[in-house]
């Protein structure tokens, strides 16, 4: 029987050189054990070190500490063993533009090992699979972004891995687009039995799609588990935004919410300037108070009471059943988007 | 080793379906070669060496002056003067045999001469001769102050030669002209697309030590028209320009396509195909060695192509076809692969020392532009003794040296091969192993 851990990451760490000569430790001592069929994300805000991550596991950045292996083979020491089982859909569109779609499936099949009948079989049922037939002999260069994502889906599955990784597949194209990547993922898992690693820095598709999620922050995983067990973690409470406009929020405020009000675990006021793209000038502010709180729903009327107390306007109010968002929130006391 | 094949056939395929790169490729090569080559093959005339007329009395009146341009002074009139009488007496070229000519400071004392019978013909080269024939912002169309002719009419086959004569060498000094303004043009379309490239030409040609060097094409002792070439059965072989601009030219523009080749590796891993190639079960060396064997493959085709190219050009010219690289194909095969192989290790060292592809774009202009001014393709390097053992460093030299050798029916380039197959093997394998240490970061 094989066994049921498919990817092993043990302490995999990476120290890259700045410019300046001082060290930036993009990966700090990883660990992970994604099973065998399992839909697995890594949710982190940009600079988590998500590609890093990824790179090291499929052998295109030796680790400065610490080993991964792929189907019991380890990706420094067996690499080519561990790359077979390997498919690989990176964050940029990596493809030739000006080959054609089947031009590049057939070049990277090669790449895989897959010749003559075989491989020409392998690249009409891609084509297939990524809905791209009318146009698989153009030129990738003249495809929309969608599209180009789903030839670069495609590839990473030519040799049907057994583990296919994707790197923010979903980013830079629209909502439709968007969708019809989800669905491709929950198909890979549903009807070829693949083991996914995704990673994204949006909770919601990956509250959507994963069985078992890491949350990652400055190289480290924070937080690890099903979604269920993660809001666990921070005892089911809700979130409250309060937005504010343009007013400050002293400190002391932000402290009497979390000691008079029943529940309240945290209390943080961030400022989202919002300028004119090309004058620069400030066009508005959004000040915003998120309390965690056990209940929400109950700890409002306190809340807002206090609020007004010290003369805060609070201009609306959105109470939040527990997700990613309050995990994140919670465990590193800054909101996920950037 | 089916990998490496992949790899090299798909970028053969990206390159050779690139219109672009095409036209730097081969279409503006072909096109400065033939256009300087044919001017000089006018001369020679159907590639024969036979001089029917003789040592035609001939009176020359230079009123020319000198022009000034970024700090070199030209002067096309004496340059004529040169190419008509010998400085030294024991030159003996075809076109010093055709006329006795004799220097004289007054037009009206040369026709006198012609009026009395002691001189056939005349001819008067005006004030403004150069100046009408420089590009130069102050004169961007060039009109050429036409060289006046007198002939005695007893004479009309001498004056018939002397005229066509006055018309090529003014041919060839206005082609001359435009080809700097067609090579100037091809630099700038690609600046254009390229703005590394356009930084590093707009250096050059600021400091004004790109386009004055054309002017050497001109002078006298680097005109290929005064080389023959004696073979062993003692038939004389006149060198055809051709191939002297043929090949170099070839050369020249191989290296931009032997670093752009190389310079694909950094350019793959911005784009992330080379992860992708890396993060597929296939060894790095494999990956390594099928980018750099396509590029060579590529230097190869490329010359190749110019060459079948420059000899049906030939043929055109002389009316006949024409093995214009001498008939001993192998050996022109065997010194295109060498140089090709010389020239992609150059262009693998540039690109595994740079960080960025537009890094290698910079460099590679400078490192393509150098080679090609010390290895002889904007003037005949030979002619200027302080720099011509510089011209030894540049595989531009050896390739075109045994290409010259190989035309004329010779077969002595052993040496060439060894230098450039030994240039090219270094290189390559130093390029090879740096890239190498690059990637397992
Ligand atoms: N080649 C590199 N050299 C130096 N620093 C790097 C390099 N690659 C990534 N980093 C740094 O490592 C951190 C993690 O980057 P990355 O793994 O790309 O994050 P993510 O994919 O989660 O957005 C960032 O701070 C980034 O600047
Ligand atoms: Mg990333």
């Amino acid at each position: 029987m094989q066994s049921q851990v498919m990817v092993e990451v043990r302490d995999l760490a990476k120290t890259f050189k700045g410019k300046n000569g001082d060290d930036i430790q993009a990966v700090k001592g990883v660990q992970l054990d994604i099973r065998r069929g399992e839909i697995y994300s890594l949710l982190g805000p940009n600079g988590a070190g998500k590609t890093t991550t990824i790179s090291m596991i499929s052998g295109l950045l030796a680790p400065t500490r610490g080993d991964a292996r792929i189907g019991g083979h380890s990706i420094t020491r067996e690499p080519l063993q561990a790359k077979q089982l390997l498919g690989v859909v990176p964050q940029e569109i990596a493809l030739y533009p000006t080959l054609s779609a089947r031009q590049n499936l057939d070049f990277f099949g090669k790449m895989y090992g897959l010749t003559g009948t075989e491989l020409s079989r392998r690249v009409d049922e891609i084509v297939d699979f990524i809905d791209l037939r009318e146009r698989q002999n153009d030129r990738i260069e003249t495809f929309s972004g969608g599209m180009k994502r789903r030839v670069n889906i495609g590839v990473g599955l030519l040799h049907k891995p057994q583990l296919i990784y994707m790197d923010e597949p979903t980013v830079g194209i629209d909502p439709q687009n968007r969708r019809r990547v989800l669905d491709t993922v929950q198909r890979l898992q549903q009807e070829m039995g693949m083991t996914v690693l995704y990673t994204s820095h949006l909770m919601e598709e990956v509250q959507e799609i994963s069985d078992r999620i890491a949350i990652i922050d400055h190289g480290e995983i924070i937080a690890e588990g099903t979604l269920g067990e993660l809001i666990q973690q921070i005892g089911e409470e809700d979130r409250l935004t309060f937005k504010v406009g343009t007013q400050s929020v002293p400190d002391a405020l932000l402290a009497q919410f979390k000691q008079e009000v029943e529940g309240v675990t945290s209390a943080v006021y961030e400022r989202h300037d919002v300028t004119n793209g090309e004058s620069e000038t400030l066009a508005q502010v959004d000040g915003i108070v998120t309390i965690m709180a056990k209940r929400g729903r109950k700890a409002l009327p306190d809340l807002l009471r206090i609020a007004d107390d010290a003369e805060l306007d609070v201009l609306s109010v959105e109470v939040r059943e527990p997700d990613l968002e309050g995990v994140f929130l919670h465990l590193t006391g800054r909101a996920l988007r950037d | 080793m089916r990998k490496i094949l992949a790899i090299t056939w798909k970028d053969l395929y990206t390159t050779f379906t690139d219109r672009n790169l095409i036209l730097i490729m081969i279409v503006t090569p072909l096109a400065l070669s033939t256009i300087v080559g044919s001017a000089f093959s006018g001369f020679i005339g159907g590639g024969g060496n036979d001089v029917p007329i003789r040592d035609i009395p001939l009176a020359v009146v230079n009123l020319d002056q000198p022009v000034e341009v970024n700090g070199q002074s030209f002067n096309y009139g004496q340059t004529f003067v040169d190419l008509l009488i010998p400085s030294n007496p024991d030159d003996s070229t075809s076109l010093l045999q055709l006329t006795d000519a004799s220097l004289f400071s007054k037009a009206d004392a040369a026709q006198s001469s012609v009026n009395s019978g002691e001189k056939s013909v005349a001819i008067v080269i005006p004030a403004d001769f150069t100046r009408s024939l420089t590009y130069s912002q102050d004169n961007p169309d060039i009109h050429v102050s036409p060289i006046e002719v007198y002939s005695n009419p007893s004479a009309p086959v001498s004056a018939g030669i002397v005229r066509s004569i006055v018309e090529n060498i003014t041919n060839i000094f206005l082609t001359g002209n435009a080809t700097v303004e067609a090579t100037i043009e091809a630099l700038i379309a690609r600046a254009q697309a390229d703005p590394a490239f356009g930084v590093q030409f707009g250096l050059a040609s600021a400091s004004g030590s790109f386009q004055p060097d054309f002017a050497l094409a001109f002078q006298p002792d680097s005109a290929p028209i005064t080389i023959e070439q004696q073979t062993v059965r003692g038939t004389a072989q006149t060198f055809n320009p051709l191939v002297f601009f043929g090949s170099s030219q070839a050369l020249f523009f191989m290296t931009f396509t032997a670093i752009q080749g190389a310079n694909s590796m950094l350019e793959e891993r911005r784009d992330w195909t080379l992860q992708r190639l890396i993060a597929s079960p296939t060894p790095r060396i494999t990956i390594l060695l099928g980018k750099l064997f396509g590029t060579w493959v590529t230097c190869i085709f490329q010359v190749v192509l110019l060459f079948i190219f420059l000899t049906l050009i030939g043929s055109l010219i002389a009316g006949e076809p024409q093995l214009i690289w001498g008939s001993n194909l192998l050996a022109v095969l065997a010194v295109i692969v060498a140089t090709s192989l010389a020239m992609c290790g150059i262009g693998a060292v540039v690109a595994a020392l740079a960080r960025t592809p537009e890094q290698v774009n910079v460099v590679g202009g400078i490192v393509a532009i150098a080679l090609g001014l010390f290895g002889g393709a904007f003037f005949y390097v030979q002619a200027i003794p302080q720099i011509a053992p510089l011209s030894r460093l540049t595989p531009n030299y050896w390739g075109t040296e045994a290409f010259a050798t190989l035309a004329a029916g010779q077969t002595d380039i052993g040496l060439n091969l060894i230098v450039l197959a030994g240039i090219g093997a270094v290189l390559f394998l130093v390029g090879l192993a740096i890239f190498n240490r690059r990637l397992s970061v």
